[in-house]
């Protein structure tokens, strides 16, 4: 019997169509294998992503207003102008906090549920949906529910508050505690991510490493520390990135909720460079501050990933 | 199969040519569109559409199609301008020379320019004389106020022409357990309007040359700062001004829960809307500085035609229809606001004793919008941010100052 050999999926011989061959020049450039299947994506995101970065690093250079038909090059003004902006430096602040803050809050609760979830036997799959649902839910239908809690007039807080003879409070007229509401806000909504992420986590652990860890007579608290947070070192990597640039990013709350005010208070990088642009016209400007966010986020990528995969463990 | 195909092209030619051959279908009307800066449902949207609806009436080859605002009217017309696709006909609210100008086709050659509200001249016309919008309505704004409310208090509104006086009054009204001045940080307009409203009367008019002339001058905005940080320390703003709407200061006003509003007379109507039995009005605003009170005016509902337009000869006919007196008159009574042209009969309604007392005499002098007359393009936003600050007493009167000065130095470099 004759076998003809399969060939090796992972086998870089170039495919070449009979009659044709490649020189070694276009074997330099072209990888041997050529998928086009990624041909769309690609162009998706050389139409999405590397032109609108092209496009917003060169408005950055300009003193354009939004919509007018003249802008002159500025050079690097914008950014220059932005070590002096008080505004922008409120902005940077709030938007660490609400970044860092919002990573902290999901990465310990997410962990929690994930934790207790992974042991419950019954009612498992509806708990996980329950705290899994607000993820769907738009970001500015969360935002303007919080503000009905919150506001002064009506506002369900003060009228709880009403009930037990307390006075109203003007919640958000208070820059601390309109931080404080987004960060939880933002934190409650997209907790469900760092929960299924951790879960999924959590059950590719052999269940033989805790058998072994308790016949040597390890409480729960060791095992959980010797055993689950080493072996989850890839969920944190991914949960805390992805938490991180949620939050770096932080938009649709602020603005529903609070609109950056009290003043400029609360305002985030983002709402910062929306108000720029359309509100004070200066495309240019608010460009520039896009290509900083910008910066801040990939460099905290990198740096983050760095951080966490050197300390990935290999089971 | 190839004959199935070709008998319904022939099918379909046919009956596009009846369609063409037969009463004009829509498919054959020209189509004006109008962009609006009204939210539907409003009594000024509806008698847009009315007389929309007369034009077409009038005109069967011509469709006007009337659109609502958005929520973010200003935004969406940037972006239109900035990607050079803009309605035949959109509404300036206020911005017809400095901002769309470049934009919209000159008015000045139109039959109806001559009887352009003289009012209007130093806000929609520039050097040349041209102006690019039809007014339907002339702005005149002052300070809102509940008529029971200062009754209440024994103030009388035409006895607040000084800004000691109206101290005073707001202080009779804090006594009597009234909310003396509603605004909002949440509809922003509102504490932009603080700002607006008490802008002219801490500037000279020699210093708002130098604000127009690009040169800062601090003085009127430490002012004008400093006055609504001792109007918040006394207490007269209202609690939930970081939360309040636009509908709850209406109510707050037609109910008698505030006595003075500094925003537009439109806000009048509104306040009525949800109280009907609300005694209402508007008086002149005591100046900082010590200058005589004034009256705010400037372009109202007004809109302008694109220069580029592939329909402009009608955009421009439809403005000329709107111009013709009987319509602009009737406009501007649903409006509750005066004429943009001259020899129109407006029908008031609540406000017409404020209008008789202080605008017809024509003894209140009128100032235009302070930050479109003297500040750069773009400086809204910044005397919503700065004043809001204040009243929410997030920023001081020094930091507000200095914010202003900053976007003051960027924005008049702006192109």
């Amino acid at each position: 019997m004759t076998v003809t050999p399969t060939p090796d999926p992972t086998d870089t011989v170039a495919v070449v169509a009979p009659g044709r061959r490649l020189n070694s020049a276009t074997r330099g450039i072209f990888p041997r294998r050529l998928n086009w299947f990624y041909v769309p994506a690609l162009v998706l995101f050389a139409v999405f992503s590397i032109y609108p970065l092209i496009s917003g690093v060169s408005l950055s250079l300009t003193n354009w207003n939004g919509y007018s038909r003249s802008r002159a090059f500025v050079g690097f003004d914008n950014y220059l102008r932005l070590l002096d902006d008080e505004v922008f430096r409120t902005a940077m602040v709030n938007t660490l906090i609400y970044g860092v803050g919002s990573t902290l809050i999901q990465q310990v609760l997410g962990l929690g549920l994930a934790v207790v979830l992974d042991r419950i036997a019954r009612g498992s799959s509806l708990l996980r949906a329950v705290i899994y649902l607000p993820v769907m839910v738009s970001p500015v239908v969360l935002g303007t529910m919080y503000y009905l809690i919150f506001r002064y007039n009506n506002g369900a807080l003060n009228d709880v508050r009403a009930l037990f003879g307390g006075e109203q409070v003007a919640w958000l007229a208070d820059a601390g505690v309109g931080i404080a509401v987004i960060v939880i806000v933002n934190s409650l909504q997209f907790v469900g991510i760092s929960m299924v992420i951790y879960l999924a986590g959590l059950q590719g652990v052999p269940t033989e490493y805790y058998e072994a860890a308790q016949l040597d007579g390890a409480t729960w608290w060791q095992r959980f520390r010797s055993i689950t947070v080493p072996l989850l070192q890839p969920a944190f990597a991914t949960s805390i990135v992805l938490n991180l640039i949620g939050g770096l990013k932080l938009f649709d709350v602020v603005q529903v909720l609070t609109g950056g005010g009290p003043g400029q208070s609360t305002h985030s990088v983002s709402t910062l460079i929306g108000e720029t642009y359309f509100s004070n016209q200066a495309a240019g400007y608010s460009a520039a501050i896009g290509v900083v966010l910008f910066v801040l986020i990939v460099a905290v990528t990198f740096v983050l990933n760095s951080l966490l995969n050197r300390k990935r463990v290999e089971l | 199969m190839l004959a199935g195909f070709a008998g319904l092209a022939a099918a379909a030619v046919a009956l596009s040519g009846c369609s063409g051959s037969g009463g004009p279908g829509d498919g054959d009307k020209v189509a004006l569109e109008v962009q609006s800066a009204m939210a539907e449902g409003t009594p000024r949207f509806d008698a847009l559409g009315k007389l929309a609806k007369a034009y077409e009436d009038d005109n069967p080859d011509v469709k006007v199609d009337v659109v609502a605002m958005g929520s973010d009217y200003e935004g969406d017309m940037k972006v239109r301008m900035g990607s050079g696709d803009l309605p035949d006909i959109w509404a300036t609210h206020g911005w017809s020379l400095l901002r769309y100008s470049e934009f919209l086709e000159p008015l000045d050659d139109q039959p109806w320019a001559d009887t352009l509200n003289p009012v209007l001249d130093s806000t929609m016309k520039n050097d040349d004389g041209e102006f690019f919008a039809l007014p339907l309505t002339t702005d005149v704004a002052g300070i809102l106020y509940n008529r029971t409310v200062l009754e209440d208090a024994g103030i009388d509104p035409a006895s607040l022409g000084t800004i000691e006086a109206f101290d005073e009054a707001l202080a009779k009204v804090k006594e009597t357990g009234v909310v003396p001045i509603s605004s909002s940080g949440k509809d922003d307009w509102f504490a932009g309007n603080v700002a607006d409203w008490l802008g002219s009367g801490s500037y000279d008019g020699k210093e708002s040359e130098q604000l127009a002339d690009g040169e800062f001058v601090d003085s009127g905005f430490e002012a004008m700062f400093s006055k609504l940080e001792e109007w918040t320390k006394a207490g007269y703003f209202n609690p939930d001004f970081s939360s309040a709407t636009s509908d709850d200061i209406a109510t707050a006003l037609g109910q008698g829960k505030t006595a003075f509003v500094m925003i537009q007379n439109s806000l009048a109507l509104s306040a009525k809307q949800f109280v009907p039995d609300a005694q209402l009005g508007f008086m002149p605003v005591p100046a900082i500085n010590g200058d005589p009170e004034y009256l705010i005016g400037g372009e109202g509902v007004a809109l302008g035609a694109w220069r580029d337009g592939e329909h402009k000869e009608q955009a421009l006919d439809f403005l000329a229809f709107l111009a013709e007196t009987e319509n602009i008159g009737a406009f501007a009574s649903d409006d509750g606001n005066p004429a943009g042209l001259t020899g129109v009969d407006v029908d008031l309604g609540d406000l017409s004793d404020s209008y008789e007392q202080f605008f017809t005499p024509g003894e209140v002098r009128m100032v235009p919008y302070f930050d479109r007359a003297y500040l750069p393009n773009g400086m809204w936003n910044t005397l919503i941010s700065t004043t809001g600050g204040i009243i929410t007493g997030q920023t001081t009167v020094d930091s507000a100052v200095k914010q202003t000065e900053a976007e003051f130095g960027t924005l008049y470099g702006q192109q």
